[in-house]
């Protein structure tokens, strides 16, 4: 075992005051060793504390733009493939969490890229018609003033199945000045601790804006002080997790969860002619391997419509193709027994329908990285078991599609649409009424829009309060002014 | 295929595309000589690679470009091994491919193209006259040289590698109208754009998806998908092929 790397950022701290664990990953080859800081209540107390403190002098006293300025300047040193901070991470993700270097690599500076200054105006804009409200009291079209105030401690709770997670709900809090205390996922715990640190080289006074801490997941007294302490908890995870969570967030506290989700992909006739049809299949098979499929945005199931030139169950082929070319790119991480099994089992039962007379067909041998199964009918959109793994589902029309995703209304997110315009408007009326949140283009499902609406929420709106100046008080203290007239 | 009573040289084989050939042959049985300039590590690292893959491996620094430097190397291989029954000529004089960078044909100089000139085709000649003697006893062997896709098809006009790796397929065909009557055989092997080597680490994502989109295999080559067309042309099985040149790019050129 190379030498231990520490995650976490712990403000105010001495790394000797503090517990260490060291979680160990095995998944892509040699064993990395990361300790990662496990704080006692009354710690996590102080470093709250710490950290308002280091919010109300290092942001809440500065302008929303300077603000920008800074992130700007931490993600430019994220982009450059020689800074060591970025190298550290192209380095140190796929050993952790072992996914492809290269698809990390390229995954990350795609991802970055939603972060730099035109990108963070575009977050700003998005949420508030003025910005301002940020900085100072704005005047309201209703008369009167308003100004948006961020919490002065934003609580993060992490998820570990995308490398570079916190990012977002990190660069959202600093957005609207609020110290964060983020929890990193046992899964994923470097990337936050890195950012933080860059952040701290970068403007020094924000190091103390923010901490990364850890603890096991079910262990009550860290996790128990940090949401007493919060004005609003972010968190992402597994549904089970996140209600087990929200049973402890006091009702005082805004909790914001984004929890699992299933995202698809749809194709029109007119994207399987003859000349764009292997491209249709390309691009739906890069949002089938990015990051293995582990996203919420990632596609789990295909429906594909009658009517062009290749067929569907041609189409399945074409992408099966597509898969291998990509795992010659973007090799698929090494499965753990679990995941094998389900996978396994998944094509099992794929067969089992076929042998039952149902009209499928499962793509491949099973010693693929991939597996791709046709189904004849349009049946409700069923979760695949992830890792490269996809179904695909015959519509004879569109429309069809809606009653497919229907039942799961909670759990849908994205879906990738490749149709004729007059016919993508209607489509995503009727799958916006159905729960679908956002509509993507095919190849672009793990790209996120700057500014995009996670699960349909505003990512920044959701963490401010509003304190308005109403038009009577403004009135009222005219009458008490001092001046002669 | 048991190649396990060849005795192979390849040249720039301490990394990419000439590490993945000799490996590919050590995993036949084969004993590898494995030439490199001055990467040690990486050569050495390419030893045990083939060590691991079942051949026999050694490594020799050579600038294959340098006259002395590759009588010296055939001397030392031929020493070594006896004889060499397939010669790989891999190695390229140090090119910086950079699409959105590369010189136009107005900025180069007639030395650059010297240079390329130099390191495709003088390297390639330095070695087959050193080893000639010996194959030619033997009235067997096996020639295969490392062009390009782009001296068929210039994606990216780099003018001074490209005519360098245009002048090696012309060398080639020569040369295998004059060995034939001897039982030598010399063959062409043209990758396109082979992603990872040191080479290509810089290329965009944006150009390789432009290829990718024209590729009819829908991907990029690999380092290992250049080997098994090098193992083709070197072996009984292309015993009545000469003088050919197989494209290695998914399908992009075809002739």
């Amino acid at each position: 075992m190379g030498e231990v790397i520490r995650a976490g950022w712990l403000p105010g701290f001495d790394e000797a005051e503090v517990g260490w664990e060291t979680l160990t990953f095995t998944r892509a080859g040699p064993p990395v060793a990361v300790e990662v800081p496990v704080l006692d209540a009354a710690q996590i107390a102080r470093l709250a504390a710490t950290v308002r403190k280091g919010a109300r002098e290092g942001l809440k006293s500065r302008g929303t733009a300077e603000i920008v300025d800074i992130v700007d300047a931490a993600i430019h040193r994220l982009l450059d493939r020689d800074d060591p901070h970025r190298r550290a991470l192209d380095s140190l993700l796929p050993a952790i969490t072992g996914y492809d270097a290269e698809m990390v690599r390229v995954g990350l500076t795609d991802y970055l890229k939603t972060f730099r200054k035109p990108q963070l105006t575009r977050f700003l804009a998005e949420d508030f018609a003025n910005p301002g409200l940020l900085d100072g009291f704005q005047p309201t079209p209703k008369g009167g003033y308003a100004r948006a105030h961020g919490p002065e401690l934003l609580a993060h709770v992490w998820a570990g199945n995308v490398p570079g997670l916190p990012l977002w709900s990190l660069v959202s809090g600093l957005l609207v000045k609020a110290g964060s205390i983020g929890k990193v996922a046992s899964a994923e715990p470097l990337f936050a601790g890195h950012f933080a640190r860059l952040l701290a080289e970068v403007e020094p006074t924000l190091g103390a804006a923010l901490g990364v801490v850890w603890w096991r997941g079910g262990e009550g007294e860290s996790e128990a002080a940090l949401l007493a302490e919060a004005d609003v908890v972010m968190a992402y995870g597994g549904n089970e997790a996140l209600a087990d969570l929200a049973r402890r967030v006091p009702i005082t506290t805004r909790f914001l969860p984004h929890g699992h989700k299933i995202s698809f992909q749809v194709i029109a006739r007119e994207a399987l002619d003859t000349a764009k049809a292997w491209n249709s299949a390309h691009e739906a098979a890069r949002d089938i391997v990015a990051f293995d499929q582990q996203g919420c945005y990632s596609p789990q199931c295909v429906f594909v419509e009658a009517g062009g030139a290749l067929s569907p169950r041609e189409f399945a082929r074409a992408l099966a193709h597509e898969l291998s070319a990509f795992e010659s790119r973007f090799p698929r991480r090494p499965l753990d027994v679990g995941e094998a099994n389900a996978l396994a089992g998944w094509r099992h039962g794929q067969e089992m329908r076929g042998l039952a007379g149902a009209e499928v067909e499962v793509v491949g041998g099973g010693e693929a990285a991939w597996s791709v199964a046709f189904t004849g009918t349009a049946d409700a959109l069923d979760p695949s078991v992830l890792n490269r793994t996809i179904r695909v589902a015959a519509v004879t029309d569109l429309a069809d599609v809606v009653a497919c995703v229907a039942p799961r209304r909670a759990y849908l997110q994205s879906a990738a649409i490749a149709a004729a315009p007059e016919r993508l408007f209607p489509l995503a009326e009727a799958l916006g009424s159905a729960g679908v949140t956002r509509i993507t283009a095919l190849g672009r499902m793990s790209v996120l829009e700057a500014g995009w609406h996670h699960d349909g929420r505003f990512n920044l709106l959701d963490l401010v309060t509003i304190t308005e100046i109403e038009a009577a008080a403004e009135l009222a203290a005219e009458d008490l002014a001092d001046y002669l007239a | 295929m048991d190649l396990s009573t060849k005795n192979v040289l390849v040249t720039g084989a301490s990394r990419g595309i000439g590490a993945a050939i000799a490996t590919a042959f050590a995993a036949e049985g084969a004993a590898v000589a494995i030439n490199y300039l001055s990467n040690e590590d990486a050569a050495a690292a390419t030893v045990a690679r083939c060590r691991e893959a079942g051949g026999r491996a050694q490594a020799y620094a050579a600038d294959v470009t340098d006259g002395d430097a590759v009588r010296t190397l055939a001397e030392t291989v031929l020493a070594d091994f006896g004889h060499v029954d397939v010669l790989v000529n891999n190695a390229f004089r140090a090119y910086r491919f950079d699409a959105e960078r590369r010189a136009l044909f107005w900025e180069l100089e007639w030395e650059d193209y010297q240079a390329q000139f130099e390191g495709a085709v003088k390297g390639a000649h330095g070695l087959i006259r050193a080893l000639l003697p010996s194959m030619r006893a033997r009235a067997a062997g096996g020639i295969v040289n490392v062009a390009s896709d782009l001296v068929a098809r210039p994606s990216i006009p780099y003018h001074d590698y490209t005519t360098g790796k245009s002048a090696l397929v012309g060398f080639s065909r020569n040369l295998a109208a004059e060995l034939g009557p001897f039982g030598i055989r010399v063959n062409c092997v043209a990758p396109g754009l082979v992603y990872p080597t040191e080479a290509s680490a810089q290329t965009k994502e944006t150009l390789k998806e432009q290829l990718i989109a024209q590729t009819p295999l829908r991907r990029l080559a690999r380092p290992e998908d250049v080997a098994g067309p090098v193992l083709f042309l070197s072996c009984d099985w292309s015993g009545f092929m000469t003088g050919q040149t197989l494209y290695v790019d998914g399908g992009l050129v075809m002739g």
